[in-house]
């Protein structure tokens, strides 16, 4: 956007970027804290009912896992993705501060008692043996914490609800008045919560058997009993996945849904939608072969099917993270604001007025466009407006995209870039002197060859 | 007239004070509270992260089992500030991104990529600071890994401040913004360069008094050798509370004067000398509570809650004059950035509302249906009647001949080959059939 500085990430491009971190985070966080948090409990109800110090045992080894994971790596990618936005989208992340502050507050609050609640837990648990009173005091710990846990994944979930369902909660554009319940209660957040609730718990259950396949490995009939319970907590939790999955579908937008399948393949196989379904059937069935020979035949799978299981899971996982970033474009707040941080209702006002003339950290020699610094004019206009998803050289380059167009070709191409051929990408804003500038700077990276720049030399010098 | 070349905008969205008066004032309050809670924490995990490496290598040199204990003992406050440490910056994040949003966001983007070496590195440092932790009895043997394990840990985490302090610093000072400045701009500065001694040398007094408490505590254990660690911790915590303290009086006033002119006016035009003075005499008081006991091994429960008493109260006044000078620097760009939104939002308005009532109008006419839908679908983005675009001209399609049926088979499964040298052309199948008719009537019109 134009009020802030451009950081532009090269090679590898923001998405990436972005996504390394988030995904980390989900993994995670949904893993070994909502999800894990949630298993820990039904299995040491177990264990106290049943008097079973064998399973307490486990259960210790689990959360010693997932109590590493959460807290070095799952709570600081979560503030990571934050960070990232911050450099990457400015604009976005700032909007979304505003209209959900209070929100973000108390899961701040509630973050917090979840992290004393798992350092504490993780403090006594042992020294609170199967049978003594302080165990109850370790339960009902445990319980809180995944309370806690699974409440803090709501108020996230509802801000990335309204990133693609906002439902109606601008009440007044200007000056700008939030309805501030509204962005809350937006359509997508309850099926999406659900969603993400019942496969945090059934990823939760992968781990948790691959640990104790581990951790299981001299003692075979406690094997048997932690594969049974994780492992009918997985396939348990399938039907409710699917349930919460076609209401969570049912309330994305239209042009949304016409972007699903492209979501799922990528633009490289956008002929071939039915790819989409080979991907999802083959990853579900390597989790349910590995679910259910763990289930039936605990003690003689192989840790292969475990492996194959967390693979499908992490696939599935990544793909829906995926598709519902990808869906959401050509907007970062759905009719809001588009992918690369400009407003919808600025788009006249930009385009009447120039982009570069707003652009706080343009040099300003560069803001207005002229014969001389026309390049230069047009590769800020490609760091402010495209390198949100492109790069210039590597993942998802300009370079390759304009590849053997001329420079008038550009220019016709970059009139039309929210058109039903590239329906998610956002139109250009700007004046039609910085189209120009902007197809001059594309039309000539492919001419910026190491090799041109040398032949270019020779010929001044020849002359 | 303090000079401000970059101005960026602000956020066009109300501050969420739910229309009550107080809440603004509120939100410093809280960020001052919630921040010092946080650079507590980090004050000792950085102090006794490195006094636990340092204790075991002692430990491991003299073998002195009390100093290895104090070591392993110091991990445990460890664990829970990186932990508490991190959940606590997040307050003062959210609150900074509302109240200061242009300048802490342009400031992180100058210092970036740097700036995401507060989580990565922080990743690996918090991992390693475990492995260190847990291994401790397991790698009893082989005590120089151990150490160096922790040493890289702990070096980790000193590298961490380098990137806060350099994008607070360049966040409280907007006037030195360039169109270039980076991060190596930003560190290596008079201005942060002292700032960092100053935070270092807290981190170590804060650190001793931490030490202080915990060896108040281990003192009273019934166990021999937690009790001789807790003499090493009360004998340590005071030296490194005393040092760092009185080197800090010489290091204050450079933090101080190494900030912009108009910002230093408005600190003390705002009545912040004072603050100096009440921090400075509830230092000195600390410091000669503890010289009365400096060689009092049995140093009383009442001085060491006395001195963390007055230290607390000392942090909180300090932590607010760094804000009085953070808000005398930053209030004119902030509010001409305010300004610069509120313009920015009345002229957009009025675009978009002209807009709205100018029917949509299309570049290439609208005397052919076809063509009018060609323009709808966004074919035109590629073809044009006569001239090679990206796709080849209708006029070069029109020439093949194809039937309508054909055309609409094709849009919805082209076939590169039989344009070679061309772009190949995404499939369309959101374009209804009768629609693709339409427009290959108008392309096979053009022949």
């Amino acid at each position: 956007m134009f009020d802030y500085p451009i950081f532009e990430m090269p090679f590898i491009g923001h998405r990436l970027l972005f996504a390394f971190d988030a995904i980390l985070h989900v993994f995670i966080s949904h893993g070994a804290a909502v999800g894990g948090s949630i298993i820990l409990v039904l299995s040491q109800w177990l264990a106290i009912k049943n008097n079973d110090a064998k399973l307490d045992a486990l259960s210790y080894k689990i959360l010693f896992t997932f109590f590493i994971l959460a807290t070095a790596v799952g709570a600081l990618t979560g503030i990571g993705i934050w960070i990232h936005i911050n450099i990457i989208n400015p604009a976005a992340i700032g909007a979304l501060l505003r209209v959900f502050f209070w929100k973000w507050l108390i899961e701040w609050i509630v973050f917090n008692v979840e992290m004393i609640l798992l350092l504490w837990l993780f403090l006594i648990w042992k020294k609170h043996s199967l049978g003594t009173p302080g165990k109850k005091k370790v339960y009902k710990l445990l319980v809180s914490y995944a309370v806690a846990s699974w409440f803090t994944m709501a108020i996230i979930t509802a801000i990335l609800g309204f990133m693609m369902t906002p439902g109606n909660w601008l009440v007044s554009y200007f000056p700008a008045k939030p309805d501030y319940l509204a962005s809350l209660l937006n359509p997508s957040w309850f099926p999406s919560l659900g969603f993400r609730t019942f496969w945090s718990i059934a990823w939760a259950g992968s781990m948790a058997m691959v640990l104790s396949y581990f951790f299981t490995r001299d003692d075979l009939e406690l094997r048997k009993k932690a594969m049974r319970l994780y492992g009918a907590v997985l396939l348990g939790c399938i039907p409710f996945i699917i349930a919460f999955g076609a209401w969570y579908y049912a309330q994305f937008p239209q042009a949304a849904k016409e972007l699903f399948w492209m979501g799922m393949v990528t633009r490289r196989f956008a002929g071939n939608p039915e790819y989409a379904t080979y991907v999802t059937v083959i990853l579900s069935a390597l989790v349910l072969l590995g679910a259910i020979t763990f289930y039936t035949k605990p003690k003689q799978a192989p840790l292969f099917l475990g492996i194959i299981m967390l693979i499908g899971s992490m696939g599935l996982i990544g793909g829906f993270e995926r598709v519902r970033e990808f869906v959401r474009k050509p907007y970062i707040i759905y009719d809001y604001m588009y992918a690369n941080g400009v407003r919808v209702a600025d788009v006249p006002y930009l385009n009447k007025t120039g982009y570069l003339k707003h652009a706080a950290f343009v040099p300003p020699e560069f803001r207005e466009v002229t014969d001389e610094n026309r390049l230069v004019a047009g590769k800020y206009l490609y760091q402010m407006q495209c390198r949100y998803c492109h790069t210039v050289n590597g993942i998802n380059s300009v370079k390759a995209r304009t590849k053997g167009m001329s420079e008038e070709a550009i220019y016709h191409r970059i009139g039309s870039l929210n058109s039903p051929a590239t329906p998610f990408m956002p139109p250009f804003t700007g004046t039609d002197d910085e189209r120009k500038a902007l197809a001059a700077y594309l039309a000539s990276l492919a001419e910026q060859t190491p090799a041109n720049v040398y032949k270019q030399k020779l010929d001044e010098v020849s002359k | 007239m303090t000079d401000f070349r970059i101005i960026p905008g602000d956020i066009p969205l109300p501050l969420p004070t739910m229309g009550l008066e107080f809440m603004e004032p509120f939100f410093h309050g809280l960020l001052i509270v919630a921040w010092v809670v946080h650079i507590l924490f980090i004050n000792v995990l950085l102090g006794a992260s490195l006094a636990s490496v340092y204790f075991n290598s002692k430990g491991h040199k003299e073998k002195n089992p009390i100093f290895d204990r104090v070591g392993y003992l110091l991990t445990t406050p460890v664990t829970i500030s990186e932990n508490m440490g991190a959940l606590w910056g997040v307050a003062p994040l959210l609150l900074v991104s509302i109240l200061l949003t242009p300048l802490f966001y342009s400031s992180s983007i100058l210092i970036s990529p740097h700036w995401l070496h507060i989580i990565y590195g922080n990743v690996v440092a918090f991992l390693l600071s475990y492995l260190y932790k847990y291994t401790w009895h397991t790698l009893e043997h082989r005590k120089t890994l151990h150490i160096f394990i922790g040493v890289v840990g702990v070096a980790l985490f000193y590298t961490l401040p380098l990137a806060f302090m350099s994008n607070v610093q360049l966040a409280m000072t907007p006037t030195t913004w360039t169109y270039t400045t980076n991060f190596w701009d930003a560190l290596l500065r008079p201005d942060t360069f002292f700032r960092l001694v100053h935070f270092y040398l807290a981190t170590f007094a804060v650190t001793g008094v931490f030490m202080l408490v915990y060896g108040m505590y281990k003192r009273r254990s019934k166990d021999e050798v937690d009790r001789q660690a807790g003499i090493v911790l009360t004998r340590t915590g005071k030296t490194w509370f005393i040092i760092p303290t009185a080197l800090n009086f010489f290091v204050g006033p450079l933090v101080l004067f190494s900030f912009p002119d108009y910002g230093i006016e408005a600190f003390f035009a705002n009545g912040y000398f004072w603050g100096i003075i009440l921090t400075v005499v509830l230092a000195l008081y600390a410091l000669y509570q503890l010289l009365k006991d400096f060689f009092n091994d049995d140093i009383p429960d009442r001085r060491v809650w006395t001195v963390v008493a007055v230290m607390v109260i000392a942090i909180i006044s300090m932590a607010s004059l760094r804000h009085g000078m953070r808000m005398g620097l930053v209030k004119p760009v902030l509010e001409a950035s305010h300004a610069k939104t509120e313009l920015f939002q009345k002229e957009s308005m009025a675009a978009f509302e002209e807009a709205k009532t100018k029917p949509k109008t299309y570049t290439q006419g609208d005397t052919y249906p076809g063509k009018t839908m060609a323009e709808k679908h966004g074919c035109l983005a590629c073809h044009s009647e006569r001239v090679k675009i990206v796709g080849p001209s209708y006029r070069d399609i029109a020439a093949k001949g194809y039937s309508p049926e054909q055309i609409v088979e094709l849009v919805y499964q082209p076939k590169p080959d039989n344009w070679p040298g061309y772009m190949p052309m995404p499939p369309m199948p959101q374009v209804p059939a009768e629609d693709i008719k339409v427009i290959a009537e108008w392309i096979n019109s053009l022949k």
